[in-house]
Order: C-alpha cells, then structure tokens, then sequence
C-alpha cells in the first residue's frame, strides 16, 4: 500500500503531533510555535484535498485501523460529502489561524499563548476525526476531546464573563454527551455492534423486534446533538459562550464547532437509522419545525442585542437552523442547500468575528451605538462587515443566496410553500439588524469618536481573502453544487 | 405481575437509568456549582453501569482465558469502552472543577443563580 | 504540612507505592488495570510526596519542565508507535499485521505493541496528574 492510502488516518495524527509538539517548543523557540502548527494544517489541507480528489473518481474509501476490519476494528470511511466538509473544517481553520497569529497577542496573556495553539490544534483534529469516523464510540471519543477542546479556548482569556460563559458550555455539553452516551448504549444493546455499516444493516430488522430501543435512541440523539449545535430550544449556552470568547475562538466556534455536529446528526440519521423509522415516527418534521422557529427567534433576538458580538451569536442561531431544515426536508436539493450553507456560513460568520475582532483591536469599541461613522476611519474592515451582512441576508452576488435558493427550492418540490414563506421573513429580519451597522458606519455625518490603531497587514489579508472567496461562491457555485447533488443523490 | 418479573429480571437497567434521570435533574435544576460536577459524575456513572450491565451473560466468568473448553466468558468489549469513558469523564471533572476555582476568585460565591444577579446588575 | 508521623510514614511508603504503579502499568494486558490506572497510581505518589513535604521537595522530585517534557513525550510516543506500524508495512496502530514481536499468551513481553503504548499511556497520565496538581496550588497566589 502506498503512502497516499494512509491519508484519512495521517490528518488527524499530523494535527495531534502538531498540538502536542507546541508546548515544548514554544517554551524554548517561542517565534518557531506558530509556524509548526501552520505547517501541519497546510499538510493535513493538502491530504485532505488528495482525498477528494481520490474519492471522486473511485468511489468511498474505508480505512481501517490497525488492520482488524470491523466489527473487531475501528473504521474510517471517507465518501465525497465527508470529504466536501473535511475540507472546509480544515480550509477554513488555516485561515482564521493566520488572523490568531497577530491578534492573539493583545487579547491573552504571554505565557498561555503556547496552549492556545495546542488546544486549536486539538479541535481542528478532533472536528476532521468526527468528520471521518464510522464508529459510534470512536465519535463519542472525538466529541468529548472537542467539547472539552472548545470549552477551553473560551476559558484561556479568564477575565469574568468567559469564566461564567465557558462553565454553562461544559455543563450543558457533558449533559449532552451523558444523553449521547446513553442513546449508544441502547443502540448497542439491541443489535451488539457499534459501526455505522454494520448498524444499518441490522437496524432495519432489528426495528420490528425492539422498537423503544431505536426510539429512545432516536430522541436521546436529537437532544445530544440539538444541545451540542444550538438547535433552538437548547441554545442558551451559545450567546454568552460565543460573545466573550477570544475573537479567533468566536470565528472558530461559531463558523465550525456547531456545524461539525450539525454533520454528525445528519450522518447518524442518514447513514445508521433505517428509512423505516421515518414512517413511524415523523423525526424530520421535529427537526424541521425546531429549526424554523430557531431561524426566526435567532434574527428576533439579535435584533435586542446592544453588544456587537452578542448579536452576531444570535445570529448564528438563526444560520444553524437553515442547515438544520436542509436536514429536516428529506429531500436532495434540501440537502445540496443546508451543506452549500455550510460552507458559506462557516466563511462568512468567521469573516464577520474577524471584523469584530479587528474593530476591537484597533479601536477598543464593543457596542454597536459607537459604530456611527468607523467606515471612514476603517474601510477595508467596514468593506469586509458589508460583504458579510450581504451574504447573511441572501443579497445576489453572494454566496449566501445559492444555499437559501436551493432551500426554497426543495420547500416548493415536496410541496409545503410555508417555509419559502420562513425563509423569506427571516432573510428580512437578518437584514434589519444587519444593515443599520452599514449604513450607519458608512454615511453617519460625523466622524469617528474613538481613536484608532492600524491593523496589522495579516488580519487585513484575512479578510480580503474572505471577501473574495464570499463573492467567488456567490458567482461560480456551479461546481460545487453539482458535487453536492451528485453526493446527495447516493442518500436517495 | 409480568411488569414485576421483568423489573426483577433487568433490575441493573432500571437502576442505572434511575441514576441517569437523577444526575440530569440536579444538573440542570440545582445553583451550587459543585452538585453540578458531582451530578454530572452521577449521570455518566449510570450509563457505564448500564454498558456493563449489558455485556454480563448468565454464569459466565472474567474474560481472562484459562483453561477449559466450554468456559463461558462475559463480554469483554463493554468493559474496555468504559474504561475510555471514565477517563473522559475524569478530564471534564478535573477541567469543570479548575473552572469552578477561579469562579470563585472572581465572584466570591459557589451560587450559580447569585453569579446570574450580579452578572445582570452590571 | 509539619506533622513529623506524615512525613516518616510518606517517605516509607512512597517507594512501595511507586513500585505498585509500575506493576500496574507494565501487567496492562495481562490482569486489570493498564496505562490508565497505573498512570494514576504513580501520579499520586508524587503528589503525597509533595503534600506531605512542601512544595519545593516536591518539586525537587519532577521539576515543571520535565513534568512538561514527559508529557508531550508520552503523547508523541504514542502517536509514533502508530507512525512504526505504517512504516513497517501495515496500517496505523497496527499490531499482528505489522509484524509486532508477539510472545507467548500470559508472558510479560508479549502483544506486541500494547505494551509500548500502555508505558507511553503511563508515563503521560503520571506527568499530567503532577502538571495538575502544581497549577492547581501555585494558582492560589
């Protein structure tokens, strides 16, 4: 077997390496930290691209580890949607940590920097682990070490709010875990096996003997999962957590962190629960519903909020819950819309932390009141904001009308226009929120209050990359969406 | 009397999914930071009693292999995910009790409905 | 702590407790126990020694730099045991189909890798029980 054949197990080592080799070496060779774990993100980048180009042309890879085949061993298996969101995990995580590099300086102290790059390195490993995996204890494994991961590149900055905020996000993601936990007991205690294949398999028979286990199992997941991605009614953690973290922390949680779970759901309800159980018990319209109103309650909330970052993290709430109806339509275009929305989302909510993260940097200012007037005083930043607001309200030209297209879309083929009807008004309501901060750091009259620091020139490249790939998905989405239908229809 | 039978046949399951719905309530519905922590020991403990209670078979003996033929052996598997687990569960106790430290170096109090009022006041 | 029955008691036992630990670690696959629990056996009895004692006795025994060394080197060893495996022809973590030297079943040099990556496992558990301990009391100040 050649080298190339180890690539699913390789990403996740090379991360691990890199987060464990940090500490050592910024406690000698300070400078030499960041550029190790650059290094190993550009090649667990350059394995994962390999990996979708391999699996477009031959078909799903499953890799097993240590050689045992399941159900002795654990398996990792990529197929093109795994793919599609590994690399986008790890595309998008190389680039909010350029922007870190430069603006972590000012928001932590000295000494904890070096363990802030391990912990990046840990999640960023451990999201590409539960991307990749096809065991359900192995996730289980993977989504403690970014729970715990995530948890603590909120707590690093310890100052009073993120002491407060992490505390809620671990207690309320350990319950989650405890409910995940209990959903695979059930699971293994009817059919024996752990795998995803090798549940699927059974499951369809294993249905008609012990239904209360595969039902309990069923919500035990949807309530794991639903607190771990702030589905609606179990979002509470996520303002504080996201609001007071470090800025590259908010990009990162909020662009990726929630929507790894978002995938894990989908593919535990996808690739592991027979079709069956949609008949029986209607799981796709809870999420559905769930999502809708997470969709108009997050715009409603943020439009409340005084802080800036706080109404960005509502904001998020209300994104999650259109990836979440892509799930819940049980539909092939729904899915093509809520994975497309991934992919823009993750890029546009980060480029938008990015922003808030560069206007505190520069200016100190958090809410929104004293925004009148910064665009004058930051262009390039305020350029970037826009861009952003543009591609969260669904403006054409940005990527964030293709994936709210294809929703409408798939909402009029199975025949329920009411959530056309959703998705409209909350695309209103992003944009009361939204554009009152644009027109009024552009065309205020008078000018800027505070005083400003220049940006350094890596948090300015950052964004300008953002603002392009945000205006690029919008125009030439074309591939990417025929990959994805492509991908969705081997779910039908 | 069926429902007897059957609850004094699986009284391991009952007993730890008794202990889950307990360690879930106090979590979310008690101030004190700690019970949390402890609550949240309490849940995870139940589902490992649970994954054990599942691998036992009837007569059957530690799976370390002796001699004899037809020797029935309890599932081993079970056992070496809870391990995993306990370990997982021992670093989110360590981290949420370091946390709850320097909680209270900030705010003075183990009360999470008082660090609520005087989070709102300021 | 001052107390002179502690202290006597402490330096006694410290030994046959750290030999313990290593019996544990070294009988993972073998009889109950493993990297984990022997890991945390042997932790322990750095930090009763450090509690019994002041800190600087403690301190004397595994430095922060070395609790920091041994701890990233239990990690990366692990990680390079796997990285020997695909070097050696089979996939990662691999044991019997890498060509690991299995021994006879029950013997103490037998399975292979298990034994490398429970000594691994056991050397990073026991430097992460210490690491803690020190930020948990030198935080204080």
């Amino acid at each position: 077997m050649g080298f190339a054949d180890h690539y699913p197990a390789l990403i996740v080592v090379v991360l691990f390496a890199a987060a464990f080799l940090s500490p050592l070496i910024y406690r000698w060779a300070e400078k030499a930290a960041a550029p190790v774990v650059i290094t190993a993100l550009m090649l667990a980048l350059f394995m994962s691209s390999s990996l979708m180009i391999t699996v477009q042309q031959s078909g799903p890879v499953f890799y097993h580890m240590g050689g045992w085949p399941p159900p002795w061993g654990i398996e990792f298996k990529v197929d093109p949607m795994r793919a599609f969101i590994l690399l986008i995990m790890i595309g998008v995580s190389l680039w909010i940590f350029i922007y870190a590099v430069r603006d972590l300086e000012h928001e932590l102290k000295k000494e904890v920097i070096g363990w802030y790059y391990t912990l990046y390195a840990l999640l960023v490993g451990s999201m590409a682990g539960i991307a990749l995996t096809n065991d359900l204890f192995n996730l289980f494994v993977l989504m403690e070490i970014c729970a715990i991961s995530a948890c603590a590149i909120i707590s690093i900055k310890e100052d009073r709010e993120c002491l407060e905020a992490s505390f809620k996000y671990l207690i309320l993601s350990a319950m989650g875990t405890g409910c995940f936990l209990l959903g695979v007991a059930m699971l293994y205690m009817a059919t024996g096996y752990l795998n995803y294949g090798l549940l699927q398999l059974e499951l369809a028979e294993t249905l008609t003997l012990y239904p209360r286990n595969i039902f309990a199992a069923a919500a035990l997941f949807i309530a794991a999962f639903g607190t771990k991605a702030a589905l609606f009614p179990l979002h509470v953690w996520l303002p504080d957590a996201h609001a007071s973290a470090p800025s590259p922390s908010s990009a990162m949680l909020s662009g990726l962190v929630i929507k790894i779970y978002a995938f894990a759901l989908f593919l535990i309800f996808y690739q592991v629960f027979p079709r069956e159980l949609l008949d029986l018990i209607p799981l796709n319209e809870i999420i559905l519903w769930l999502a809708s109103l997470g969709v108009m309650f997050g715009s409603v909330y943020a439009m409340l909020q005084t802080d800036l970052k706080k109404m960005l993290a509502y904001s998020s709430i209300g994104q999650i819950g259109y990836i979440f109806m892509g799930i819940g339509f049980d539909h092939n275009l729904a899915l093509v819309g809520g994975f497309y929305h991934i992919m823009v989302h993750a890029v546009t909510k980060a480029l938008l932390f990015m922003t808030a993260g560069t206007i505190i940097y520069a200016t100190g200012v958090r809410q929104i009141k004293d925004l009148a007037g910064i665009g004058r005083a930051l262009p390039l930043t305020m350029l970037a904001f826009t861009i952003g607001s543009a591609s969260m309200i669904g403006i054409p030209g940005t990527g964030g009308l293709i994936s709210k297209w294809y929703l409408a879309l798939s909402a009029l083929e199975i025949g329920r226009p009411f959530f056309v009807l959703i998705i409209l008004a909350s695309s209103l309501l992003n944009a009361i929120y939204y554009m009152p901060i644009v027109i009024s750091a552009f065309m205020h009259q008078e000018d800027f209050q505070f005083e400003t620091k220049p940006v350094p020139r890596f948090m300015l490249t950052t964004m300008v990359v953002g603002m392009v790939f945000i205006v690029l998905s919008g125009f030439f989405s074309r591939p990417v969406v025929s990959m994805l239908e492509q991908a969705a229809n081997y779910f039908f | 009397m069926e429902i007897l039978s059957s609850i004094a046949r699986n009284y391991y399951y009952m007993v730890a999914i008794i202990l889950f719905v307990i360690g879930t309530f106090i979590m979310l519905t008690h101030a004190n930071m700690i019970k949390k922590v402890i609550a949240m020991n309490i849940m995870d403990a139940s589902v490992f009693l649970l994954f054990v209670a599942i691998g036992y078979a009837y007569g059957g003996e530690a799976p370390i292999i002796r001699e004899g033929s037809d020797v029935v052996y309890v599932n081993p598997l079970p056992g070496a995910l809870i391990l995993t687990g306990i370990v997982v569960a021992v670093s989110v106790t360590a981290y949420a009790l370091s946390l709850i430290v320097k909680i209270y170096r900030y705010y003075g109090t183990c009360d999470y409905d008082e660090i609520c009022e005087i989070r709102s006041q300021e | 702590m001052e107390d002179q029955i502690v202290r006597i008691t402490s330096r006694l036992v410290t030994p046959f407790i750290q030999v313990y630990g290593i019996y544990v670690i070294l009988h993972g696959h073998l009889s109950p126990g493993g990297g984990f629990s022997g890991g945390a056996i042997f932790g322990a009895s750095l930090v009763l020694v450090a509690l019994s004692f002041n800190l600087e006795a403690g301190v004397k025994q595994i430095s922060h730099q070395t609790a920091s060394i041994l701890e990233s080197g239990g990690a990366l060893g692990y990680l390079l045991t796997g990285m020997a495996a695909i070097i050696i022809g089979g996939n990662y973590l691999a044991n019997r189909s890498a060509g690991f030297p299995l021994g006879q079943a029950g013997e103490l040099f037998s399975g292979g890798a298990i034994l490398i990556i429970t000594v691994f496992v056991g050397i990073k558990v026991a430097s992460t029980i210490v690491t803690l301990f020190y930020n948990i009391i030198e935080g204080e100040e």
